[in-house]
């Protein structure tokens, strides 16, 4: 068995499971430690407060500009190479075609880009990883509260993201191999997902919603 | 390489004299040989004075679990080149195929043949070696393939496995591989071995590799045992279709516009991005195309492991596992442990409350 | 050095003789109490992007790291790994999460009440949603229960829990309002047996703004409804919610609620003070366990109420510009938006607002118990600066606010920066220009 085949057969399919089966453990376990009803007179009804929780979810991407003059800057960069990976993962032409044949769907209609941007968004998003773990380092309180779960993920988003920038422009090795770390990079990935702060990707919704609704039954802001 | 007792065989420079192939010729042979390989043009003088002075040698070729395709691509590129002259030159003391005699008489030339040459021939092997069951699979002369090919290795000064098949099992050997198929390499161990793999190998790619054995001995070789001077860059990078690639332009099925327009066909299962051949270059039937000029994705038939990479239509990059619920059983198997999880913990944190007024739940 | 008591440091060392392990007993049994599927979202959720950092005052007025607000909230995350998370069994059976010591939570005295108000302007930035102050405030719980609250905040609520009143005074606080009633000519209502309003007082005013009293008198005089002070329910503040002690705030909401219930009261009117309109409002029903048979109002609501009756008349003031705090209780957390722009709208207010208004106004410094504190002065004082900077910006001449305990922070700020505005009440300036 070659390394690309072990990494697109087996691991993959062990790292599917891990990750499954870590997201779901995780996910049922926060939801079943017990909800509290509450009690006070509330100055929204329940369904209002529910359609706020919704809003919340998608208002707080948007962040508040009372705040952008110390946040502005971690902001772009979060956000950038937030859009950065979305775009690659989503919109480039090999990972469609991954995706399509993972899950088994034809999907005609997903579009991709052209790889030419797709490697540009790359270096532009290796960039702005690479900022947002000097940013890691730099401000006091970013380094005080960072722990081994930021920086092993930014190591599995940095091994993922530049064997496949080498992947692509054919550097550094052959290319199965580089195929096959890369594959092998996002296995881990897969792995480490349910235990890591990767979950925020679940978890955002939930907390923007209870953040959302509970305010928004107080009347107090979000 | 103690050849006292045994006539001396004529050089190859001496077989050219003799059929009139004036050393202009040569040369520009040699030079065609050496511009494939990716030499330095100034090599061929050399390489060429090398290779005149190379005696003609033995040669074996023995066939195995195969389908003729790599002797048949072999043999038909010669005319009207001066390829089938050396081909005819290295001549093949042995083929079970190609040669009249038939029966007991093939396996006493063959005995013969190697006698005469033992520890100097080459032996060229066609078709992946069954090994289960003892080798019952395969045999011939009421002898298996395994004990032929270690019979025939044992003599041997080097081995080429030509095709897929003799170098890495081949289609023999896909899943789930009922007769235990294997390579030459897998089971010959001692012998200096070239893999010329391929489903089948470029014709120029098995003389060019001849040749430069003839002339150099054991080129430089990957780690698939791959002469590197043909198996040295994939398809994808000598592609003449990788701009549309590059511009994200793919042919979606085969009847599309982009297949009309000649686009990237990765999406339609292409393995030219892990596959290293010489096809995108040297092309085939003289250089007249090549599966991907004429439409079709690569299948990757010079690298291990082909037949079992998942369907050829699929992209290189898809998914190589077989999941009969092992997903959905996590799934389920991690609401079970998460809720198990969210029980035990809503226990303990009774337990661990236990103190606190009771009245008051938040 | 073997027990908490003597090696605890910190600038109020408590009494009791709680050896180590029960603290943490305690601590954990509190931080359990408040396990749950809400606080576990809040809790898995951070993403450690050290935003919540630049909503704090306090860090913005030190940059000193651990002041960063989920940092704080720390002790009962761990406790909640451990104990509680989904994977909390290998957290525990690899050590991945301590076992949260009394020494921790010493260390974490200053940061869960030197350096946090509860002002809730961290749960507004962060971008995953995540109720940080929450997370803290139950910090703060665990606190209490180990024992480890600050000396000045658990004093005052155990004496407030048994008493009814936070400290000694010279007199009764029910002789203060009477004789403040007496000097402003007020008739003032204490002591009924049935009501439709209970009212409640600040002490703080009671004992540093008489003026605001007699204005809380004047205005429900003036509006003819039925109400009533009384001398068992008398102030508003609740120190059990500044200390963290639940069964402490417990029985102090309750003198209240038990009160409201005998005078058979539609309604508890709030006066200016934002913590007990937190206490009151929204954590009374919550740490009762039951639904509370009446409304409850801060005064600026009630009066808005009333403005929008028809029942309220109020004359205008003059041209003079005014800044306005919002009370961080009363805004971003109560959700009394409008209600005090409304009543200064009917006064004609020239209000010149705030960089940072309405929900996402500065925490004046102080809240939360933080003015009790004399180790906080320190980092309150430089917290205020910023405050005041931004007030002075807005040009005004004026300032107002609506809670007593901004009242104190701005004093203090006014008197150690020597700022040029003196800060008044709303509910004065109302009780000024109402209509006769
Ligand atoms: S057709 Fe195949 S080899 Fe050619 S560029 Fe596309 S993927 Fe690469
Ligand atoms: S293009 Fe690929 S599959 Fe076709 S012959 Fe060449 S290596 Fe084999
Ligand atoms: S509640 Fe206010 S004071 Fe406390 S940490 Fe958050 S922003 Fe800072
Ligand atoms: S802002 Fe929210 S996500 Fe970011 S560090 Fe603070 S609590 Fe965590």
């Amino acid at each position: 068995m070659t390394l690309l085949e072990f990494s697109r057969g087996t691991m993959l399919h062990i790292a599917l499971i891990v990750f499954v089966f870590g997201v779901l453990w995780r996910l049922v376990t926060t939801f079943m430690l017990g909800w509290r009803k509450r009690k006070s007179e509330w100055r929204t009804s329940a369904g209002q407060s529910a359609v706020k929780g919704a809003i919340a979810v998608g208002n707080r991407s948007w962040p508040h500009p009372e705040f952008l003059n110390r946040t502005a800057f971690g902001e772009a960069v979060g956000y950038g190479y937030h859009i950065g990976l979305f775009a690659i993962v989503l919109l480039g032409a090999p990972h469609v075609v991954f995706w399509k044949n993972l899950f088994g769907i034809n999907a005609s209609w997903w579009p991709t880009i052209p790889s030419g941007i797709i490697s540009v968004v790359s270096v532009v998003t290796i960039f702005l990883l690479l900022i947002a773990t000097i940013r890691r380092y730099m401000p006091p309180p970013l380094r005080r509260i960072s722990n081994f779960d930021d920086w092993f993920t930014l190591v599995i988003l940095f091994t993922l993201m530049i064997t496949g920038v080498m992947a692509v422009f054919g550097i550094g090795g052959r290319y199965e191999l580089i195929l096959a770390a890369h594959i092998i990079a996002f296995n881990v990935l897969l792995i480490w997902f349910p235990f890591s702060k990767l979950m925020h990707a679940f978890y955002i919704l939930p907390a923007r919603f209870f953040i959302g609704y509970t305010h928004a039954k107080k009347g107090a802001s979000t | 390489m103690s050849t006292s007792n045994r006539k001396e065989r004529p050089t190859i420079g001496q077989i050219m004299d003799e059929n009139g192939v004036g050393r202009r010729r040569f040369l520009k042979y040699c030079a065609g040989i050496t511009a494939l390989m990716a030499m330095p043009p100034g090599m061929t003088a050399a390489f060429a004075q090398q290779l005149r002075a190379a005696r003609r040698p033995t040669v074996i070729y023995m066939p195995f679990q195969e389908c003729t395709g790599c002797l048949e691509s072999l043999t038909r590129s010669f005319a009207p080149s001066l390829e089938s002259l050396i081909f005819e030159t290295i001549s093949l003391d042995y083929n079970h195929t190609l040669q009249a005699a038939a029966g007991h008489a093939a396996e006493e030339a063959r005995h013969e043949a190697m006698k005469e040459a033992w520890g100097e021939y080459i032996l060229i092997c066609d078709g992946s070696i069954p090994t289960k069951l003892d080798g019952i699979y395969g045999a011939s002369a009421g002898h298996s393939f395994v004990d032929q090919l270690h019979e025939a290795a044992e003599g041997a000064a080097a081995i080429v496995a030509v095709g897929v098949c003799a170098s890495y099992g081949g289609v023999g050997a896909a899943y789930p591989n009922p007769t235990g198929a294997v390579g030459v390499s897998d089971i010959i161990k001692n012998k200096p071995i070239i893999n010329v793999p391929g489903c089948p190998p470029i014709p120029e790619v098995m003389t060019g590799t001849l040749v430069s054995f003839l002339a150099s001995g054991v080129p430089e070789l990957d780690k698939h045992l791959r002469p590197k001077a043909f198996f040295g860059n994939t398809i994808h990078d000598r592609c003449y279709r990788r701009r549309f690639y590059d511009t994200g332009l793919f042919a979606e099925s085969f009847d599309d516009e982009g297949a009309r327009n000649g686009w990237c066909l990765y999406k339609l299962g292409c393995r030219g991005p892990t596959t290293y051949n010489a096809c995108a270059t040297i092309k085939w039937n003289g250089g007249t195309s090549w599966p991907v000029e004429s439409g079709h994705g690569c299948l990757g038939c010079s690298e291990p492991d082909f037949w079992d990479q998942g369907g050829f239509y699929e992209p290189v990059t898809s998914k190589l596992f077989n999941d009969t619920g092992q997903i959905a059983g996590a799934a389920a198997a991690g609401v079970a442990v998460g809720a198990a999880a969210a029980l035990a913990a809503n226990r303990r944190k009774k337990k661990l409350s236990g103190q606190v007024d009771k009245e008051t739940s938040s | 050095m073997n027990t908490a008591t003597q090696t605890y440091s910190g600038k109020a060392a408590p009494e009791d003789r709680l050896s180590p392990s029960e603290r943490e007993e305690r601590a954990m049994a509190e931080f359990a109490h408040h396990f749950g599927a809400y606080t576990a979202t809040n809790l898995e959720s951070c993403i450690h992007c050290g935003m919540c950092a630049d909503a704090c005052h306090y860090y913005i007025a030190t940059e000193d790291p651990k002041y960063t607000p989920i940092l704080k909230a720390e002790p009962f995350k761990q406790a909640y790994r451990r104990e509680s998370g989904a994977f909390a069994p290998f957290f525990k059976l690899f050590g991945l999460k301590k076992k949260v010591t009394t020494e921790q939570l010493e260390e974490w005295q200053e940061l869960l009440f030197d350096s946090c108000s509860q002002c809730g302007r961290c749960s507004l930035i962060c971008p995953m949603g995540i109720e940080v102050a929450e997370m803290i405030e139950i910090g703060r719980r665990g606190m209490a229960a180990a024992g480890l609250a600050p000396k000045p905040l658990m004093d005052r609520a155990k004496h407030q829990a048994e008493t009814g009143q936070p400290e000694e005074s010279d007199r009764p606080y029910s002789e203060v309002l009477q004789d403040i009633a007496r000097d402003h000519d007020l008739n003032v209502a204490l002591d009924k047996d049935k009501a439709d309003i209970l009212l409640c007082l600040p002490r703080t005013d009671l004992e540093q703004n008489p003026e605001s009293v007699a204005a809380m008198i004047k205005i429900f005089n003036k509006l003819g409804v039925s109400y009533t002070f009384r001398s068992d329910a008398l102030i508003a503040e609740n120190y059990g919610y500044y200390a963290g002690s639940r069964g402490l705030q417990k029985r102090i909401t309750k003198r209240i609620t038990d009160a409201a219930k005998k005078l058979g009261a539609k309604l508890v009117i709030v006066p200016e003070c934002g913590h007990a309109y937190t206490a009151l409002r929204w954590q009374a029903a919550e740490i009762l366990g039951e639904e509370l048979p009446f409304r409850v109002r801060h005064v600026t609501e009630f009066l808005a109420e009333q403005l929008e009756a028809g029942k309220l008349k109020l004359s205008k003031v003059n041209g003079e510009s005014f800044a306005f705090h919002d009370p961080c209780q009363l805004v971003r957390k109560g959700g009394i938006m409008d209600a005090p722009r409304q009543l200064m709208d009917a006064m004609g207010v020239n209000l010149l607002e705030m960089h940072n208004k309405k929900g996402f106004s500065f925490c004046c410094g102080g809240g939360g118990g933080v003015n009790d504190l004399d180790s906080a002065r320190e980092l309150r004082s430089r917290a205020q600066q910023l405050k005041l900077r931004e007030i002075d910006d807005t040009g005004a001449k004026r300032f107002l606010t609506s809670c007593s305990d901004c009242r104190v922070s701005f004093n203090e700020a006014g008197e150690h920066y020597d700022w040029n505005k003196k800060t008044e009440s709303l509910i004065e300036l109302v009780a000024t220009q109402i209509k006769e």
